[in-house]
C-alpha cells in the first residue's frame, strides 16, 4: 500500500464521517444552504480523491452522490429523508470499499453490481434519464434464472454445441448483453474490442439497437450497437472484466439444455414419424447403443443442412454427454414429429434437466483438480476429527475444521449448507466431542472411505440427530443475513475503527511531559535504594528496589521511545512545497532550474521538521535569486542552461542533515567583504585579514545583503541571519561552503528530537550544572603550571593548539576560585563555541544524564545564560547552561 | 491510414482506429457499391463496424483470423 493510498483511506474515513454528520444535521435543518454546500464539498472532494486510484466502483457511487448533491444544492431536487437514506447507504458502501481496500489492496469485482445499483438509486432521485435502470442490473444475490431464455436459437449450432460441451465439463454458462453507452466512442472506448476480449467467450454477435438510419444520416460516432455474448467464464471474472461498465451489462445464466435446439431446412415438413416411433421405442428400452447407431445412419443419409440432421446431431450429443437423461433425448426425438422448436421451459421438459442440474450446479466452477483438492481437504478434516478430544482447548480443532469446511462449501458454491454446518459445529462444541460434525461431514460429503466401527457411528448418529434436525429456523435467518447486502452497516453494528488516529498535538505534548515525570520519578529509585542500604541498613530491600528499578527503567525507556516515534514526521512534509515554489520562482526570474529532492522519508521530531520550513524556503529563494544565473549566462560559462538544485536529507546518528546544493555562480568572497564593509559590518582591518571561508560566512551576519536591489524575493538583509537564528533555536547548526562559479552548498544539521537532551553534569562552587553534550568536546585535567596568562585572560596548550580558558565561577559572577584536585590539576571542560573551542574551568566532572529540558519561564526567562532546567531523580533541580550566551 | 481507398475497394490493414470511421462513412456514402477487403485487418473499432453494418457493405475478403472473421460474418451477413 502506497503512502498516498494510506492517506486517501484515512482521509476518506474522515470525509465519510463528516458526510454522515452533515446529513444528520440536515435532517434537523433541511433548508440550511450552508450545510448543504459543505456536504456537497465533502462528497465532491472525496470523489475527486478517489479518482486518483483505480477504484471505478467507488468513484461511480461518489460521482452519482456528487451529482445528486449538486442538484439539491441548486434547488433542482428537494432534500428528503429518502435522499439521506440513500446517500448514507452509498457512504456505508464506500466505507466498506475502504475496508476492503485496506485489507486486500483492491476492490473485489463483486462490488461492481452494488456500485451500479447504488449509483443508479442516487441518480434516480435527480430524475435524470439513467442509462441502465437499476432493475436492469440486479444484484448478483437477487439474480434469478430468468423465465425467458436468451435468444440462443440465433447462435450457430456449432457454437451452441461447443457451449453445451463446456457446460458438461463443469463450466458455467453466461449470456451477456452488453449495451455500450451511446457516447462511449468519445470517451475512448471500443466496445467491439471490449466484447471480443470477454473472458471465456464462446460466441459473440453484434446487432443494431435500432433500425439503421439512411447512410447519409448515419452518425458514425453515436454507438447504437449491442453485443450479445455467450461466455463460459465465471460470474466473478465477468464482473471483474466489465467492472467499469456494470450498468451496461446484463448477465444471465441458463440451463445447458436450453442450448439444445435443432435448426435447419424443414425440407417439406415433418415426415419422420416412422423414425420417431422407432427411436422412442429404442429409447424406452434403454438401448442407447442402438439409438445412437440408428441416429448416425439417418444422419449419414440426410442432407446436413436439414432440420432433421441438426436434431440428430443434438440427439447424438445428448446420448454422448447425458446418456441417462432419457427425457431430454425423448424430447429431441419428439421434436421431429412436427419440427417445432423445443420449448425447454415447459415444466415437463425442464424437469429432467433440473433433476440433472444439481450435479452440474454443485460442481459449478470446479475443475477436476479442484474436486481432487476438495476431496483431499475433506479427508484431512475427517482425520482431524478422528483425533481424540481430551481437553477443552482441543475443541479449537473442531472450530478450525468447521471454518475449513465452511470455506469448502463457499468455494464449491454450496453456501446453502453452511447453516447446517454451523449448527453441527455448535452441537459439537456443546458436547465437547467431534461426533456431530463428523456426522454432518458424512451426510454432506459422503461417508468416509474407510469404514468406521459401527458402534461408534451409531452412537454418534443418535447424538447428532437432534443437532442436524435443529437448524431450519437458524438456516433461514442466517441465510437472509448472508443474502443481505453486506455494506448495510448501521450504527449498532460492530465498528472496525480506522487504523490511524488524528490526535491533537497538545495531547502528545502532555504524554511527553508525563513520561518526563516518570523518568524523573524512576530516577529517584536508585537514591531510595541507596538510602535503604546506608540509612536503614537493609541491604536486601536495596537490592530489590534496584531490581524493580531496572524493570521500570526499561518500560519507561520504551515508552519514551514510543512517544518519540509518534512525534516523528518525514521531512517530505516540508519538502513537498518546493517543487511548486522552485517552479514558480524560477519561471518568474526567467531561470531554468531542475529540483532534485532526496531522502524525503528521513524522519525527525515534528517540532524540528516544522522549524525547518521557513529557513529552507529562505535558503531556496536565496539560491534561486542569487545563486543561479540566467540560462544564457550559464551557457556562456559552459554550464548546462538548466541549473540543478538538490535538497537532500540524511540521517547521521542522532542528527538529521539537510543539504541544499546548487550549481549556480557561488559566492564571491571579495564581493561579500566589500558589501560587508560598505554596510559597516566589518572594519578595514577585517577586510584585509578575513579568509575566504570567513568572508563567505559573513552572509550570516545580521543586516548583510548581497542583492543590489531589494526585490520581493530577497535582498532585505534579513535572510541568512534569520535562517541561522531559526536553526540554532532548535539546537541545529548551519554551515555554508561555496566555490565561485561552481555553486553553493548549505548544510543544516539538526537533532532528531528535542525532547530528551543529553547533558553532562559538572560541579562548580558546590553547585551542579548541566551542559548539553553536543557542545562538549572533551574533559581534561590541566596542571595549574600549564596554564598561562596572556594579558588578563588564561590559556593553555592542548595538543598543539591554544585553548582559551575561562572560569565558570567568574562567568556566573561567583567569587570563589576553581578548586584543584590533589595533584594540583584543574578540571577543564572543553566546549565548542561556533568554530572555536573554549575551556571552562570547573571544580569537578560528574556523569552524563538524559533529561527533559524545560525552558525557563516567567521572570527567569530573561536569564540568557541558562537554556533551561530539569528535575533530577533525587528531586533537585539541574540548571542547564547556555554556553553561547555565557561567553 | 489503416484504410487504403482504391477505386471501388477499401483495403483495411491491421487495427483500424476510431478516427477512420468518418472518412469510411463518407466514402461509402459516395460509393454505395464500394467493397471492403478485410483480409489484413486484425481489429476494427466499433465505430467502423457500425458504419460497415449500416452501409451493408459487401465484403471482398474476410479477415484471416478465424475468430475475428466469425464476428464480422455474424455482424455483416445478418439479414437486415
Amino acid at each position: 500500500m502506497t503512502p498516498l493510498l494510506e492517506q486517501f483511506l484515512s482521509e476518506a474515513r474522515d470525509f465519510l464521517q463528516g458526510i454522515g454528520e452533515k446529513l444528520m444535521q440536515l435532517e434537523k435543518a433541511p433548508a440550511d444552504a450552508e450545510l448543504m454546500t459543505e456536504l456537497f464539498r465533502f462528497v465532491h472532494t472525496l470523489k475527486g480523491n478517489s479518482g486518483l486510484f483505480d477504484f471505478p466502483e467507488m468513484t461511480r457511487v461518489l460521482h452519482a452522490g456528487e451529482d445528486l448533491m449538486d442538484a439539491v444544492r441548486q434547488g433542482r431536487v428537494a432534500y428528503s429523508r429518502e435522499l439521506a437514506d440513500r446517500l448514507l447507504d452509498a457512504m456505508d458502501f464506500v466505507g466498506m470499499l475502504c475496508d476492503e481496500i485496506e485489507q486486500t489492496g483492491a476492490i473485489g469485482s463483486a462490488c461492481a453490481a452494488d456500485s451500479a445499483r447504488l449509483g443508479a438509486a442516487l441518480r434516480q432521485l435527480i430524475g435524470t434519464v439513467v442509462t441502465g435502470t437499476p432493475q436492469a442490473v440486479p444484484s448478483p444475490a437477487a439474480q434469478p434464472i430468468p423465465a425467458a431464455l436468451p435468444p440462443l436459437e440465433s447462435l450457430p449450432e456449432a457454437a451452441r454445441m461447443a457451449a453445451f460441451r463446456l457446460a458438461h465439463a463443469g463450466k458455467p454458462l453466461h449470456w451477456l448483453t452488453y449495451t455500450p453507452d451511446e457516447g462511449c466512442f468519445f470517451s475512448g472506448d471500443d466496445p467491439f474490442f471490449q466484447a471480443r476480449q470477454t473472458p471465456g467467450i464462446v460466441w459473440g454477435g453484434v446487432v443494431a439497437r435500432e433500425a439503421w438510419p439512411k447512410l447519409l444520416e448515419l452518425d458514425a460516432y453515436r454507438c447504437i450497437l449491442d453485443f450479445h455474448l455467450l461466455s463460459s467464464a465465471s460470474r466473478a471474472d465477468l464482473d471483474e472484466y466489465y467492472r467499469y461498465m456494470p450498468e451496461q451489462i446484463v448477465c444471465v445464466t441458463f440451463p445447458a439444455l436450453a442450448l439444445v435446439q435443432p435448426q435447419g431446412d424443414p425440407n417439406g415438413g415433418p415426415v419422420y414419424e416412422d423414425f420417431v416411433v422407432e427411436a422412442l421405442d429404442t429409447l424406452g428400452r434403454g438401448d442407447s447403443g442402438s439409438l445412437a447407431h440408428a441416429a448416425r445412419t439417418m444422419l449419414e443419409l440426410s442432407n446436413p443442412d436439414l432440420w432433421l440432421s441438426s436434431a440428430l446431431r443434438w440427439l447424438l450429443l445428448l446420448i454422448e454427454l447425458e446418456p441417462d437423461n432419457r427425457t431430454a433425448q425423448g424430447i429431441v426425438i419428439e421434436s421431429l414429429r412436427n419440427l417445432d422448436a423445443i420449448d425447454w421451459n415447459a415444466a415437463t421438459s425442464l424437469a429432467p434437466s433440473v433433476e440433472g442440474a444439481p450435479e452440474v450446479i454443485a460442481d459449478i466452477g470446479l475443475s477436476p483438480e479442484e474436486q481432487a483438492a476438495l476431496a483431499a481437504l475433506v479427508a484431512t478434516q475427517r482425520a482431524i476429527l478422528d483425533m481424540p478430544i481430551e481437553t477443552a482447548w482441543q475443541m479449537g480443532r473442531v472450530r478450525a475444521v468447521a471454518s475449513t469446511l465452511a470455506g469448502c462449501l463457499r468455494s464449491s458454491r454450496r453456501e446453502g449448507e453452511i447453516p447446517g454446518l454451523e449448527a453441527a459445529t455448535a452441537a459439537a462444541l456443546e458436547d465437547a466431542m467431534a461426533a456431530p460434525l463428523m456426522d454432518w461431514l458424512d451426510h454432506h460429503f459422503g461417508t468416509a472411505p474407510v469404514a468406521e466401527t459401527s458402534a461408534a457411528t451409531t452412537s454418534t448418529a443418535a447424538e447428532a440427530a437432534p443437532a442436524t434436525m435443529l437448524p431450519p429456523e437458524d438456516t433461514k435467518s442466517a441465510g437472509e443475513g448472508e443474502g443481505e447486502v453486506k455494506f448495510g452497516r448501521r450504527a449498532e453494528d460492530a465498528f472496525s475503527g480506522p487504523k490511524s488516529l488524528k490526535v491533537d498535538q497538545a495531547k502528545i505534548d502532555l504524554l511527553m511531559n508525563l513520561i518526563g515525570e516518570i523518568v524523573v520519578a524512576k530516577n529517584a529509585l536508585p537514591y531510595l535504594a541507596g538510602r535503604a542500604e546506608t540509612v536503614f541498613g537493609v541491604r536486601e530491600l536495596s537490592r530489590e528496589i534496584k531490581a524493580q528499578y531496572a524493570v521500570i527503567n526499561r518500560i519507561a525507556e520504551e515508552m519514551q521511545d514510543a512517544i518519540m516515534q509518534v512525534r516523528m514526521m518525514p521531512v517530505s512534509f516540508v519538502f513537498q512545497r518546493f517543487p511548486r515554489l522552485v517552479r514558480d520562482i524560477s519561471r518568474k526570474l526567467g531561470k531554468e532550474v531542475n529540483l532534485v529532492l532526496e531522502g524525503e522519508e528521513t524522519e525527525a521530531d515534528k517540532n524540528i521538521i516544522e522549524s525547518l520550513g521557513d529557513p529552507l524556503v529562505h535558503i531556496v529563494r536565496n539560491s534561486l535569486d542569487h545563486g543561479f544565473e540566467l540560462p544564457e549566462v550559464r551557457r556562456a560559462a559552459g554550464k548546462p542552461a538548466e541549473g540543478s538544485l538538490t535538497i537532500r536529507a540524511t540521517q547521521e546518528s542522532d542528527r538529521v542533515v539537510i543539504e541544499i546544493q546548487d550549481d549556480g555562480k557561488g559566492i564571491d568572497p571579495e564581493v561579500v567583504k566589500r558589501k560587508a564593509y560598505e554596510k559597516g559590518l566589518i572594519d578595514e582591518t577585517a577586510l584585509e585579514r578575513l579568509s575566504n571561508q570567513d568572508a563567505v560566512n559573513l552572509v550570516f551576519v545580521a543586516g548583510f545583503s548581497m542583492a543590489e536591489v531589494v526585490s520581493d524575493l530577497s535582498g532585505r538583509g534579513v535572510g541568512m541571519d534569520v535562517v541561522r537564528t531559526a536553526i540554532e533555536k532548535v539546537n541545529g547548526a548551519i554551515a555554508l561552503d561555496s566555490e565561485k562559479g561552481r555553486g553553493t552548498r548549505i548544510r543544516l544539521s539538526l537533532p532528531l528530537s528535542m525532547a530528551v537532551t543529553n547533558v553532562m553534569i559538572i560541579e562548580s562552587d558546590g553547585q551542579i550544572f548541566g551542559l548539553p553534550m553536543d557542545s562538549v568536546v572533551e574533559t581534561v585535567r590541566v596542571a595549574r603550571a600549564d596554564i598561562r596568562t596572556i594579558k588578563r585572560s588564561m590559556a593553555t596548550v592542548l595538543r598543539g593548539r591554544i585553548v582559551p580558558l575561562k572560569s565558570l565561577n567568574k562567568l556566573l559572577g561567583l567569587a570563589t576560585p576553581p578548586i584543584a584536585n590533589d595533584q594540583d590539576e584543574l578540571a577543564v571542560l572543553v566546549v565548542r563555541l561556533g568554530e572555536e573551542s573554549v575551556g571552562l574551568l570547573v571544580d569537578d566532572f560528574r556523569e552524563t544524564v538524559d533529561i527533559i529540558l524545560k525552558p525557563m519561564t516567567g521572570v527567569l526567562a530573561g536569564l540568557g545564560c541558562y537554556s533551561g532546567s530539569a528535575l533530577m531523580g533525587d528531586g533537585s533541580v539541574l540548571m542547564v547552561l547556555n554556553v553561547k550566551e555565557l561567553m | 491510414m489503416a484504410i487504403e481507398y482504391r477505386k471501388n475497394l477499401a483495403l483495411f490493414r491491421d487495427v483500424v482506429l476510431v478516427e477512420e470511421a468518418e472518412p469510411l462513412l463518407e466514402w461509402l456514402q459516395k460509393k454505395p457499391a464500394g467493397r471492403v477487403d478485410l483480409a489484413d485487418c486484425t481489429h476494427l473499432h466499433a465505430a467502423n463496424l457500425q458504419v460497415l453494418m449500416a452501409a451493408r457493405a459487401s465484403v471482398k475478403a474476410w479477415p484471416k483470423e478465424p475468430c475475428f472473421a466469425d464476428w464480422l460474418r455474424a455482424a455483416l451477413l445478418r439479414p437486415h
